[in-house]
């Protein structure tokens, strides 16, 4: 039923969430259990401290803003005391400072809040590869292939005549198949604006509506869906 | 502990005693010393003189003692007048005469190598009881024996006087400096009171009552330009604060439209049960506005950082036309989409010393704001030339339905749109055109609209041109 492929097996993967708000720490915990994520939730600083060192994590998920002892302290005793997990720092906070602050103190990644959640995932996912090099330049789904190599796409052994970016765009979606990917990922990955103040969503939708047009345009089963609200999947119908 | 005056006016007046009393003591000190100095000389001079004239008075008796004639005298008791000492001794050192004032007390003493000789020798020297004197020595020849004449003058008057010169200084110099200094304090009181005036006056001015101003008819010149000054700060900062009221006030609206729109969405789906499609739809409908939210507080986030200053431009040398071309870019898709005709051209080599990001940021947006309000099959022309007084001008027309000219003024306005009604398709909260002039403000350079309703805008960002070598500045043909 999983279309993933070339993953570590996920039940395996260990992670610990550190968030004070309870809500927050709920919606993490079953976004990540979803997807098939053995979670641990820490609502202090302090407990997420000695859970780390009390037994082992694939990657920490570390909220900043936490009573008593925030999240950049944590971080900073962790990396002194030689724990080499990777951690992805939550942020309420957009601010430059905070964020060099944050991979100076030794965080691998940072993602600031409000945030997608396919961002979440895709960000944990890129965390947890880190090191394993895993270069795939064939993708297929149902009838629909791409060799990244060649640059080159088909569907149903035809070839797609696809634009620079459209081809960038599906192998992106490829590489999160059966994900939903939002256009925050799109604009940064794909797009590489890194303001979040340009207005892409349009530039998105429209080029989401050409590929559509080239990929499914006339085939019956359709493979590429819009989720509203959040983005943009590339699956089978029927899967979810 | 440090003592320091509270008031301006005492610390003024004791800065101002206290250099009047330094400047005093040194012109007072370096007069004592001249005269002092002058007298002495004088001294010596007087002292030469008498030498000449005791010099031909010396004779020997034939047994060798050295006398001197005092018979010449009209009144014997004038001799008492004369106040010198006079002392002869030979050659090696012997003495031969001492006169009556000196008694036997020696004059300077062992003779001193070349003591007289060839001129006169003036030194400072005392008498065995403490005297003070001024000795001036000479070597003469009497009768073929080498004689060394010294006369002398007590320097004692002399010292006196100037003793009694410092002590009458001491009495007059604090005199002075305290009626220099209740002149300086009330000079100083004087001249300070309108300030203290102004003080008073701005200390009454609250946030509450920003429109109140500081009274400027003062005669000085440097007070009315510091009362002009000041009011300008207040009605700037009133302007700033009138601002920040409309600001908070929009900016609560805006955040509270998606904010209603997600409640009552949720409620409303809440009411009825629904198909897992119908639940689907109606969280996505939510997130929808989550997603506008978030780019809502993006904006005013980079506004408020803007506002505060806590942007800081990374410039480095920028090619406006690539970089419009770069913005451009960016809505190629759209264009298409909407077939419009977009044409980018203009000097090459026009540059601007610029944070690329930002800039980028205020082309993205304007032409973002051409292509949203362009018809379909309609034409953008953005052109980028240097202009006049060393500017690069870049202009963006559409021929969309234009502004009308009562709303020209607030297209760069927070939140300002035209059409009230279209936004949520046009997907914007009216804060673009706004960071474009920041942008471009920031930069040194200003953006201006000209537009006729029915027609179209042209926006036009004027930025102050890079200064680059002359070979750059050739322009292409």
């Amino acid at each position: 039923m999983q279309v993933h492929t070339g993953e570590p097996y996920k039940e395996s993967v260990h992670i610990l969430v550190v968030e004070d708000e309870q809500k927050m720490a709920q919606a993490l915990r079953e976004g990540l259990e979803a997807d098939d994520y053995s979670v641990r939730v820490a609502h202090t600083g302090e407990e997420g401290f000695y859970l780390v060192q009390a037994q082992p994590f694939d990657l920490v998920i570390l909220d900043v803003m936490l009573p008593g002892h925030d999240g950049f302290e944590i971080l900073a005793t962790l990396r002194k005391r030689g724990v080499k997990t990777p951690v992805l720092l939550l942020t309420s906070r957009d601010a430059v400072e905070d964020r060099v602050r944050g991979l100076d103190t030794g965080a691998d990644d940072y993602l600031v809040k409000p945030f997608a959640f396919p961002e979440l995932l895709a960000r944990t996912r890129a965390l947890l590869r880190r090191g394993s090099n895993d270069a795939n330049p064939r993708f297929k789904l149902a009838d629909l292939e791409v060799d990244v190599a060649q640059r080159a796409a088909f569907r149903g052994g035809q070839s797609l005549e696809l634009t620079a970016r459209e081809f960038d765009l599906l192998s992106y979606l490829f590489e999160n198949r059966g994900r939903v990917v939002s256009r925050e990922m799109l604009a940064r990955d794909i797009w590489r604006e890194t303001s979040r103040q340009t207005p892409l969503d349009n530039v998105i939708d429209a080029q989401i509506v050409r590929l559509r047009r080239k990929v499914d345009g006339q085939f019956a089963s359709k493979l590429l869906h819009t989720v509203r609200g959040v983005g943009f999947v590339l699956r089978e119908e029927g899967e979810s | 502990m440090r003592l320091r005056p509270r008031h301006l006016r005492t610390r003024l007046t004791l800065w101002y005693v206290a250099v009047l009393a330094s400047l005093l003591v040194l012109a007072w000190g370096g007069t004592c010393a001249l005269l002092f100095w002058q007298l002495r000389s004088q001294l010596d001079h007087f002292a030469v003189q008498e030498i000449e004239t005791v010099e031909g008075l010396f004779y020997f008796t034939p047994d060798g003692q050295l006398h001197m004639r005092e018979d010449y005298h009209n009144h014997p008791e004038s001799k008492d007048v004369i106040e010198r000492y006079l002392e002869v001794v030979t050659a090696d050192g012997a003495v031969l005469l001492r006169n009556e004032r000196l008694g036997s007390r020696m004059l300077g003493g062992e003779i001193f190598a070349g003591e007289g000789v060839g001129g006169y020798s003036q030194r400072t020297a005392q008498l065995s009881d403490g005297t003070p004197v001024r000795v001036v020595s000479r070597m003469h020849v009497l009768d073929g024996h080498r004689i060394l004449i010294r006369l002398a003058h007590s320097e004692e008057p002399l010292l006196l006087r100037m003793k009694d010169l410092l002590l009458a200084s001491l009495v007059v110099l604090p005199v002075v400096l305290a009626a220099a200094g209740f002149a300086g304090y009330s000079l100083a009181r004087r001249a300070l009171s309108p300030i203290e005036q102004m003080a008073r006056r701005a200390q009454e001015i609250t946030p509450e009552r920003l429109d109140a101003r500081l009274a400027s008819d003062y005669s000085d010149d440097e007070l009315r330009q510091l009362a002009g000054v000041f009011n300008d700060t207040l009605a700037r900062l009133e302007k700033a604060f009138e601002q920040l009221r409309r600001f908070t006030a929009d900016a609560s609206h805006e955040l509270r439209t998606p904010l209603a729109m997600i409640r009552s969405v949720g409620e409303v789906g809440l009411q009825k049960d629904g198909t897992r499609a119908e639940y689907r739809d109606i969280v996505g409908s939510m997130l929808e506005e989550v997603n506008r939210l978030t780019s809502l507080l993006d904006s005013l986030l980079t506004i408020s950082r803007a506002d505060s200053g806590h942007i800081q431009l990374h410039r480095t040398p920028v090619p406006v036309l690539a970089l419009v071309r770069d913005a451009a870019a960016i809505f190629e898709i759209l264009i298409e989409e909407k077939a419009l005709k977009l044409s980018v051209e203009g000097e090459e080599s026009a540059q601007v010393e610029g944070d690329r990001m930002f800039l980028r940021q205020a082309f993205v947006n304007v032409i973002h704001n051409a292509v949203k309000y362009s018809p379909v099959g309609g034409s953008i022309a953005a052109r980028v030339r240097t202009g006049e007084e060393g500017l690069v001008v870049v202009e963006i027309a559409d021929h969309g339905p234009g502004i009308p000219p009562e709303d020209q003024s607030k297209v760069f306005d927070r939140f300002y749109r035209v059409d009230k009604a279209r936004w949520r398709e046009s997907g914007g909260a009216g804060l673009g055109l706004s960071i474009v002039k920041w942008s471009v403000e920031a930069h040194g350079g200003a953006v201006t609209l000209e537009s006729r309703p029915n027609e179209g805008c042209t926006f036009r960002i004027s930025l102050p041109a890079a200064v680059v070598g002359l070979s750059q500045v050739s322009k292409p043909m």
